[in-house]
């Protein structure tokens, strides 16, 4: 494992990108940022586990969606929300998207099947290459890009992607 | 020859390998219905991008700055330092920020503060520079233009037949390096491949000058004489490429 001050700061620079990804996952900003507490919290307690050229990016980004992949299960098992909170809810809704743009986009993610959304979100926002994102899935790549064909050509569907003579 | 939809996606994500790379840079340049295809998955994924962006502006909550800092010294940990870019690519925070950057605006104008989804087209048989790659090649000067500019103009030269050329490296959501001339008043592209930034192509060249060799063959077969200077692309811009 990197030195734990460097393990510290590289997670610190992560919090953009991994609450991105967590808002991809569970659209609501409350349950993202205590899926992202969570992630942070289980990461630091298996650092042992992280190699010290291993890509943290890829293992963050994994650690975050087998955290929501919990959650998801627990949630049908109790049928209760993560943040016991309801009244923060409406709070969350205020930094959520306002422009009409970033709505349909995020619409249409949040419709995709997990499995799908979630190599979309890897690959096409956050950037990763198909290697790490299976590597964060952990799926083998042939997976992962028929999953991203299949989350692609639904988008397409449900965004109406111009072509490019519009 | 044909190409499948993950292969299209695989080329537009950079994962094609070079072979296959080639091959398909190579019926893109002569296969419109093929340009089509990866334009439109460009256009998706810079779409995706663009709407996700400004999530990553948001403020990060205390919490996960504790969380994240760890149980100790959390004076020690230095300012929050910006989110890296995504591995490898031209990516979007870069390209947000650039876009931000009143420089860009007003050099290039409002059409770039939203990336070029359709940057060529297909017209009466001609493929043509259009939106923001068409403005760049228009109104952007090799001599004045910001060094991270969305669009790099290589440089600019006339043809044997005097008609006015550029090449550029078209920098987001995929590279795209080509060299244009200026007929009836349309940029035509003459040759357009799928560049790689920086050394990766033509490790010997400077990465801003990094064209394929596709690109800088095809200027060598058409220039007429030596490349415009600064006042002679200037003057050129003033008369619209007109000869």
């Amino acid at each position: 494992m990197p030195p734990p001050a460097e393990l510290h700061a590289q997670l610190v620079a992560l919090l953009p990108r991994l609450r991105r990804f967590a808002r991809s996952l569970t659209r609501n900003v409350h349950d993202a940022d205590d899926l992202v507490q969570l992630a942070i919290e289980r990461a630091l307690a298996r650092a042992a586990q992280l190699q010290a050229n291993a890509p943290l990016a890829g293992w963050m980004y994994g650690i975050v969606r087998n955290a929501w992949l919990d959650e998801v299960r627990a949630r049908e098992r109790r049928q209760r929300l993560l943040t016991p909170d309801v009244g923060d809810s409406l709070a969350g809704r205020v930094s959520g998207p306002t422009d009409a743009e970033q709505l349909a986009v995020q619409e249409a993610l949040a419709s995709l099947p997990e499995e799908q959304r979630s190599a979309v979100a890897l690959v096409l926002i956050e950037g990763l290459s198909y290697k790490e994102a299976a590597y964060a899935l952990g799926v083998p790549v042939g997976t992962l890009t028929s999953r991203l064909a299949r989350g692609r050509g639904a988008l397409q569907r449900l965004l109406g992607e111009p072509g490019p003579q519009a | 020859m044909t190409f499948d939809d993950e292969t299209v996606m695989a080329y537009v994500d950079g994962e094609l390998e070079p072979p296959a790379r080639v091959a398909l840079e190579a019926a893109m340049a002569c296969d419109p219905q093929l340009l089509r295809r990866v334009e439109a998955q460009r256009a998706l994924r810079a779409r995706l991008q663009r709407a996700c962006a400004p999530l990553l502006e948001e403020p990060v909550p205390e919490r996960l700055l504790d969380a994240a800092r760890g149980p100790r010294a959390p004076a020690a940990v230095p300012p929050l330092p910006r989110a890296r870019p995504p591995v490898r690519r031209w990516s979007w925070p870069q390209w947000s920020a650039i876009a931000a950057s009143l420089v860009v605006g007003a050099l290039l104008g409002p059409p770039l503060l939203h990336p070029p989804d359709g940057s060529v087209t297909a017209r009466d048989g001609r493929l043509l520079a259009t939106g923001a790659l068409a403005q760049a090649l228009s109104r952007q000067l090799v001599s004045t233009q910001a060094p991270n500019a969305a669009v790099r103009i290589g440089l600019s030269f006339r043809r044997r037949d005097g008609a006015y050329c550029r090449s550029f490296l078209l920098r987001a959501p995929s590279p795209l390096a080509g060299v244009a001339c200026r007929e009836q008043d349309a940029w035509r592209m003459q040759v357009l491949s799928g560049a790689l930034p920086g050394p990766a192509v033509g490790d010997y060249r400077p990465a801003a000058a990094a064209m394929p060799a596709a690109v800088t063959g095809t200027v060598d077969a058409l220039i007429a004489g030596e490349p415009l200077d600064a006042a002679a692309e200037a003057a050129a811009r003033g008369r619209a490429w007109s000869q």
